[in-house]
């Protein structure tokens, strides 16, 4: 009878990357790219997908799993592009966890598929923190937030490969200075890819997909 | 509130451990929390005193200790810790500066009565 200190030296949430850590040998076997899309709230994520798909259209088998804590509004847009979508319903869940994503992914032919789209829950904090295998994290942060989110929210921005900027036709109506938000970004993660895209427009949306179709690509062929 | 998650991920990592070395009690857990992770230090611990009631864990205290973020400065050569992400060195003022860690998430030991 005592008292012992015993050493540990792990990640709290380690059962979380164990999981992540499966999901990604899914991906992984099947060959194709996973991209978690995450952002706040009224980002513009789901029309950024609809825009991609369109400029993928022909050159990437695609498939969409829709996250949200309430609706199914998001995946009814994306099915009239005839891709295969999935809706993951979190209710109180202010992330998808990995095993809704890996029920989700039961519902989709993974064989026939490129580019894999989970739009994640609209929140900056907690989808930071709960990798799901993925192989490409997207931030998109829309002009018409705040300029001084990557200083707010520095994990999410820290944990993500890319961040598209999005609403960049707006930029001439908002205090929104793309600079700042590049030159914090790139000091929170110096590798982060930067692209500015208008769904509207089309600005940047090619470039964007080129760049989602080249990292398929070399997984594809590894 | 993002803590009540970690929290019940905490006591999922250290129970199975605990019982392992054969712990009748676990009394303190020490942690290791990068300020990027933007953990409420109080939320932590009132949830997981919370959602340890009724295991061994019940009553642990959580000892929580902040990881900063170091600053790297071409400049003027100092690392400096900094409590939340700066664009500027804290030492000499100078831009470009570089950042890294802050963004652990660590369970470093805990004690048991055995
Ligand atoms: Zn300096």
């Amino acid at each position: 009878m005592g008292n012992v200190t015993i050493p540990v030296g792990q990640a709290v949430q380690q059962s979380a990357e164990a999981e992540a850590e499966s999901l990604k040998a899914l991906f992984d076997g099947h060959r194709l790219l996973a991209i978690n899309l995450v952002s706040s709230p009224g980002s513009g994520k789901t029309t950024l997908i609809e825009a991609l798909i369109g400029a993928l259209s022909g050159r990437k088998r695609i498939a969409v799993i829709e996250g949200d804590i309430e609706t199914d509004i998001d995946a009814a847009r994306i099915r009239k592009h005839g891709v295969q979508v999935r809706q993951i319903t979190t209710r109180s869940s202010c992330h998808i966890p990995p095993f809704m994503l890996r029920e989700a992914l039961a519902h989709i032919d993974l064989s026939v598929v490129d580019l894999l789209f989970v739009e994640n829950v609209g929140n900056l904090v907690c989808p930071a923190e709960i990798p799901l295998g993925e192989d490409v994290r997207v931030v998109a942060l829309s002009v018409t937030e705040g300029d001084e989110k990557p200083l707010k929210y520095p994990l999410i921005f820290r944990t993500s490969s890319l961040l598209a900027v999005t609403k960049i036709d707006l930029l001439p109506y908002v205090r929104f200075d793309v600079g700042n938000v590049e030159t914090a970004a790139r000091a929170i993660n110096p590798g982060i890819g930067i692209f500015r895209l208008s769904a509207q427009t089309g600005e940047g949306i090619s470039a964007f997909a080129d760049r989602l179709a080249a990292l398929h690509d070399r997984k594809a062929s590894l | 509130m993002h803590e009540l998650g970690i929290a019940e991920e905490l006591l999922r990592a250290i129970l199975p451990q605990a019982e392992r070395h054969g712990a009748k009690r676990i009394t303190r857990v020490s942690l290791r929390i990068g300020v990027l992770r933007a953990v409420v230090a109080d939320n932590l611990s009132f949830l997981f005193e919370h959602v340890a009631r009724g295991t061994i864990a019940e009553g642990a205290l959580l000892a929580i200790e902040e990881e900063p973020v170091v600053v790297a400065c071409p400049a003027c050569g100092a690392r400096s810790g900094a409590q939340m992400v700066v664009l500027e060195c804290p030492a000499c003022g100078a831009e470009g500066i570089g950042l890294s860690g802050g963004d652990n998430l660590q369970i470093v030991d805990f004690d048991i009565d055995d």
